[in-house]
């Protein structure tokens, strides 16, 4: 149980450090809505092309927005010199993973959340008719996003270049996110019952398999 | 020394064996004629570059487990001994997909899921040049290696089924099954697989020895610095 | 004979890319043996 119960003490102060600044969450949101705009100068899209290629362009910027707003995860930690007492006060160093990527989840879901009307006007899709389905699309692949780049920011947290790294190692990474949240996106906008489900589950291989991956090898990102 | 030698000798023979015999032992293709003949080469390098990964993934695991540096030396090796065998094949395969398709490239599910690959190792190499540490380097390395290997299936199937529903020009060959090959276009292909994966075995026990050097001298650059 | 130019030129570029990756392979092995020759000279005579 000490899982769950330190977790949940973990999960409350990583949340509790955001909500007092909101620098993360103001500025993931900015950026956001900064790339959304100039993706439309770019590809100057009417309405069909929009509904095509909007859910990938919203995906790409949450891939980017994601890869800048992980950056901090390990890294305050790391120059706060608090990692190592966290390393003691937990018995399974597994739970400080599990309460990061919860929070890492959670902020990247507000800030699509927030994100959604915007994308809405701008590209002139609908939103809503599908709204459960786009929430669950969402969910998983911030999910996966949060699990992989957890785990790589503790990574590059410990290298040199680290701002750079960060990016360099998560989106080749999450190339299947990528292409299947976009994919089920587009599908959820066209009103095209297809690969809905197919996609739901496969993002939910995705998540599990890095989440194992992170259970087994977590312990041995933050040795010193 | 002469072991090595020897070991290299024959891999580059059967190398050359093997050109011979996609060229002069190998049945013409009926469509793409002249052309397929890079089959041979093409494919057989895209297998051994992806038993290197698979080795390399293995080495990763076995360095998590055992932490000797051996296996550090190992997966460095088979990571850099893939990744050139994954740029021939990124290389050739334009210049075959050019006179058959009238295109150098196209992303159809094979060609970028290899591209993701070879994506995928370059960062694993660069992750190795920004850790300074030996033994972090080779953790930190290690546990990226274990990712990227199992991002690698992931990649794959994600781009087969939801990136090929999109028109696309007719894709022919280069399946690498074997299945639907004639009888000597198979032996002949085989043939050549058993040649690259020689090849690259020789140039990962060359690396090997190369890390090992590189490690005995960093040691020994340090005891005459305590000196 | 069509194409033969294409074929060539795949085989011409791949084994140059496994021959320079050797080459810089066996010019790193060199390079490092003679710095270990010169490490191992200069230990015992500090000793």
């Amino acid at each position: 149980m000490s899982l769950f119960s330190n977790t949940a003490v973990l999960l409350s102060k990583e949340l509790r450090t955001e909500f007092r600044s909101r620098e993360l969450l103001t500025t993931t949101v900015v950026f956001i809505l900064v790339v959304l705009i100039l993706f439309s100068f770019a590809i100057s899209p009417t309405t069909e092309e929009s509904r095509e290629f909007g859910p990938g362009l919203l995906w790409l910027a949450i891939l980017f927005a994601a890869s800048l707003m992980l950056q901090p995860c390990f890294l305050r930690e790391q120059n706060n010199d608090t990692l190592s007492s966290l390393r003691l006060a937990v018995s399974d160093p597994f739970s400080i993973f599990l309460a990061k990527l919860i929070a890492n989840t959670l902020f990247l879901l507000l800030t699509e959340l927030i994100m959604l009307p915007f994308f809405a006007i701008f590209y002139n899709v609908p939103v809503l008719p599908e709204f459960h389905w786009l929430l669950l699309v969402l969910s998983l692949g911030s999910l996966g996003i949060s699990i992989a780049g957890t785990a790589l920011s503790a990574i590059s947290a410990q290298a040199r270049m680290r701002e750079l790294l960060l990016p360099l190692l998560l989106l080749p990474l999450l190339t299947p996110v990528l292409v299947v949240s976009a994919t089920v996106t587009v599908s959820l906008f066209e009103r095209v019952p297809i690969v809905k489900g197919k996609g739901i589950a496969f993002l939910g291989v995705f998540d599990v398999v890095f989440l194992t991956a992170l259970w087994l090898f977590g312990e041995y990102l933050l040795e010193e | 020394m002469t072991k090595r030698i020897i070991f290299g000798g024959v891999a580059i023979l059967l190398v050359i064996a093997a050109a011979y015999a996609a060229f002069f032992i190998a049945p013409e293709e009926r469509t793409m004629g002249l052309i397929q003949r890079i089959f041979y080469f093409h494919a057989a390098t895209a297998w051994a570059g992806e038993m290197t990964f698979f080795v390399c993934f293995v080495a990763n695991l076995l360095y998590v487990w055992k932490r000797q540096p051996k296996y550090d030396w190992l997966s460095v090796s088979s990571a850099e001994v893939g990744l050139a065998c994954i740029t021939v094949v990124l290389i050739t395969g334009p210049i075959w997909a050019h006179p058959v398709w009238g295109i150098w490239w196209t992303w159809d599910a094979r060609l970028t899921s290899t591209f993701v690959l070879w994506l995928l190792y370059v960062s694993y190499l660069l992750l190795r040049t920004l850790v300074e540490e030996p033994d972090r380097r080779a953790m930190l390395s290690a546990l990226f290696g274990i990712f990227a290997f199992l991002d690698v299936p992931l990649v794959f199937f994600s781009i087969r089924w939801w990136r090929t529903q999109h028109p696309q020009p007719v894709i022919m060959g280069g399946s690498g099954s074997g299945s639907g090959l004639d009888p000597t276009m198979s032996k002949v292909f085989f043939f050549s697989v058993l040649a690259m994966h020689m090849l690259a075995a020789f140039l990962i026990v060359e690396r090997y020895i190369l890390e090992k050097m590189k490690s005995e001298l960093d040691f020994l650059a340090r005891e005459v610095e305590t000196q | 004979m069509k194409n033969l130019d294409s074929v060539f030129a795949a085989y011409v570029v791949g084994w140059g890319v496994f021959f320079v990756f050797y080459l810089t392979i066996a010019k790193r092995i060199s390079n490092l043996r003679a710095e270990l020759d010169r490490l191992k000279n200069t230990l015992p005579r500090a000793k």
